[in-house]
């Protein structure tokens, strides 16, 4: 069937790869819920159905302080747990060599099949 | 204001610079197609035209994953949005501070390892090998195919429209449109600018694409994508000091003093009127976006006239013209003063007489106690009593970018393609950076906008490159624009070629090789490949000359529909051991058919293309969480799959 199958011994085991990228779906997901609840609550309880007053309106750094605390604060925290996520908890693993890798290495060598 | 030359002049030059920007753009596009055709002769043709041969490193797996996603709408429809409906923008497009670690961080790892065990090189091919069904390969190539060709005929059209939007004030390019002979215009009833454009922008995506594969589509990305960021960067501090220094009379007082201004605004009013000379009998040429004064009293009303229109010698009046009333002081001066300085286009006020027949208000935003709609939730809406963003859609477009993005095939099929977790881990990295220099600072550039650039509601899909023209004018340089009206057509272009790629990926891969002819030779396949990218791509363009009605409807319900059929499939597939064929099918057509039943129910109801919101939810949070619970039963109630199956996906190899 595909030129990947060249016959293996495959222990019983879950692998690395997959357990590994599991867990780290499970962090990303939940962050994804933690994103969502912050967010939209905070938006909504702070920034909607309100008539504004033009000259006492909340503002930070020029933003709507209710799209400040909402977004603009969660985004760079995001990007610190992104960071961290990126540099410090997601794991180097071996993805394997697939068949067309295997028949034609370039001659630049750019490839490096993760093995 | 005008430090360095007058503003006409600098639209002169702008409008040059995006000529010749767009011209070594292209340039610069077949170059890089030229490059990766070399690349094709020394490596497995399949695996290189379509995957890169794996081998992608950061800068061009990071920039390709981000430019592809950021489609036209990132640079043309969403500053219209912004402009339309001010800070509720941020809200709205909030969740992409999770999307680059959710679209790259949940399938990335796994599918990548999948695809590589498989010896797969598109995601039908990865589902058809993970669980050895030839059904679920073909059903997944004709849900790939159904969606991508109607969004790429979509894409087509919205291509060429920015292109037109581009090029629309260049003299050369009316002329060109002029020129083009009869039978070629007559085959679109959208005129022959429309045609010249979608011929220019077609031939060049399908050339490149076609001829360089992958790789070309890759690096044309990293080109397009560098582009993007850099024309944000250079337009957020002119925008923050102009429009501070527009609502400030040059005290300063930065974003601050927009936003109060902002807090101050009323929506316009959108009407019709009857326009009539002022001199009877006299012709008058109304040029598009010409402004009026009425007076009325001790008070003078301004209106804008959205469309060209002639009056002709003799002709009494025209009827029902569109018009809308800018109705917010500030704004009014701010057009007094821009048609002072030679900013604005034209005051029609001493030749023309409007009658006004009909003026309606938003529906939401214009009453005084929706008053500040511009700074706060839901935002002005011109035919919604809800708002722009109720409670409701905003939770939508917190799973619609981020989880619907992850269930898009056109970005699956890139995480098949990175080198190693290394290179998955920094583009991550670089994705988080490069959409935070992105999309905030866009709700930023395009809210000051709103009061650099009075009564651009009339026609706010050309507030970008309005904008562009704008910053650089005001500054002397007119040249720049150029560079930052490349920004969307850039955008744009790097969609298009992932599209045709995956379409014609699936009928050549997926089709012929996989079922027609497994022992097709290379230099078969190679030139299958190539004129199956080129067929898919002219058929593509054949079928934008006359694009269906609610073109930019099928965009949102293809993008939407891709994600409710493949994301539980995808990732029952990957990270459940138990999965089988028939939970990943019924997976998959369940959520295809709860998608589409949203759409059907919004028809009957007499909405038009305007899905029925099931509790005000759009219909992707139907769709996904259908999909997952049908799959998840099935899967359950049928055998469990192969274990030499489990065994390779699931288990170590030792």
């Amino acid at each position: 069937m595909s030129s990947g199958e060249t016959a293996p011994v495959l222990s019983t085991e879950h692998s690395e790869v997959f357990r590994n990228s599991r867990r780290e779906a499970i962090v990303i997901f939940s962050a994804w819920v933690v994103a969502l609840l912050w967010a939209v609550p905070y938006c909504y309880f702070n920034g909607y159905g309100q008539a504004v007053d033009p000259e006492t309106f909340s503002t930070t750094l020029g933003i709507p302080s209710w799209l400040f605390g909402g977004i603009l604060l969660p985004w760079v925290v995001a990007d610190v747990f992104t960071t961290w996520f990126s540099f410090a908890y997601m794991k180097d693993d071996d993805l394997g060599i697939a068949g067309d890798e295997q028949h034609s290495q370039p001659a630049t060598g750019a490839e490096g099949g993760g093995a | 204001m005008n430090l360095f030359t007058h503003p006409a002049l600098a639209v002169a030059d702008s409008n040059n610079a995006v000529l010749y920007t767009f011209l070594v753009y292209m340039v610069g596009v077949f170059v890089i197609a030229w490059l990766s055709n070399r690349l094709l002769k020394s490596r497995s043709f399949l695996s290189e035209y379509f995957l890169g041969s794996r081998g992608l490193g950061v800068w061009a797996f990071a920039l390709t994953l981000a430019a592809t996603s950021s489609s036209g709408g990132s640079f043309m429809g969403f500053p219209s949005k912004i402009y339309t409906h001010g800070w509720s923008l941020g809200l709205w497009i909030g969740s992409y501070m999770v999307v680059p670690i959710c679209v790259m961080g949940i399938l990335g790892k796994r599918i990548n390892e999948v695809a590589r065990t498989a010896n797969a090189i598109t995601i039908p091919d990865v589902l058809r090998d993970r669980f050895r069904s030839v059904a679920f390969g073909l059903i997944a190539v004709s849900l790939i195919v159904f969606f991508m060709t109607f969004n790429l005929i979509a894409q087509f059209k919205g291509g060429s429209e920015i292109l037109r939007t581009l090029l629309a004030p260049i003299d050369a390019f009316a002329s060109a449109a002029d020129a083009l002979p009869g039978w070629l215009t007559g085959l679109s009833s959208l005129g022959g600018e429309y045609v010249l454009c979608l011929v220019v922008f077609g031939v060049a995506v399908i050339v490149y694409t076609t001829y360089g594969g992958f790789h070309a589509v890759v690096w044309t990305d990293v080109m397009q994508g560098i582009v993007m960021v850099i024309g944000v960067i250079i337009m957020l501090p002119l925008a923050i000091g102009q429009a501070s220094h527009a609502v400030s009379n040059g005290q300063g007082g930065g974003l601050e003093a927009v936003t109060r201004n902002m807090a101050r605004m009323v929506p316009p009013r959108k009407g019709t009127a009857t326009l009539s000379a002022t001199t009877p009998g006299a012709a008058v040429e109304i040029p598009s976006g010409s402004w009026a004064f009425v007076k009325e009293g001790d008070t003078e009303r301004l209106f804008k006239i959205k469309s060209r229109h002639l009056i002709a010698t003799g002709q009494s009046e025209i009827s029902d013209v569109e018009i809308w009333e800018i109705v917010t002081p500030s704004d009014i001066e701010r057009v007094r003063d821009r048609l002072a300085s030679g900013s604005e286009r034209s005051d029609v006020s001493d030749v023309v007489t409007l009658q006004i027949k009909e003026l309606k208000d938003y529906a939401y935003g214009a009453k005084p106690e929706e008053g500040g709609s511009y700074v706060v939730g839901p935002g002005p809406h011109r035919t919604s009593t809800d708002g722009f963003l109720p409670l409701s859609l905003a939770i939508s477009f917190f799973f619609m970018w981020a989880i619907s993005g992850t269930g898009q095939p056109s970005n699956m099929v890139r995480l098949m393609a990175f080198k190693d977790t290394v290179t998955l881990r920094r583009s991550i990295f670089t994705v988080a950076m490069y959409y935070s220099a992105i999309y905030f600072p866009l709700v930023i550039i395009f809210c000051c906008a709103r009061v650099l650039i009075p009564g651009m509601e009339s026609e706010p899909d050309r507030i970008m490159p309005q904008m562009a023209v704008e910053l650089t004018a005001n500054i002397g340089m007119g040249w720049m624009a150029g560079l930052l009206i490349a920004a969307p057509f850039a955008a744009v272009m790097s969609t298009v070629d992932s599209f045709l790629l995956m379409i014609s990926s699936a009928l050549v891969r997926d089709i012929y090789q996989r079922n027609l002819n497994p022992d097709a030779s290379e230099k078969r396949l190679k030139y299958l490949s190539y004129a199956i990218t080129m067929v898919a791509g002219l058929g593509a363009l054949c079928g934008a000359l006359n694009p269906p009605e609610f073109l930019q409807d099928i965009i949102v319900y293809t993008g939407s529909g891709l994600a409710a059929c493949f994301l539980a499939a995808v990732v029952y597939s990957l990270f459940w051991p138990r999965s089988n064929a028939q939970g990943c099918i019924a997976a998959m057509l369940s959520g295809f058919g709860a998608h589409l039943a949203m759409y059907v129910i919004g028809f009957l109801k007499g909405d038009g293309f305007s899905p029925y919101r099931f509790q005000g939810m759009d219909p992707i949070i139907v769709g996904l969480f259908t999909s997952f619970i049908v799959g998840y039963v099935v899967t359950v109630m049928t055998s469990p799959p192969p274990e030499d199956l489990v065994r390779k996906y699931f288990h170590k190899k030792s």
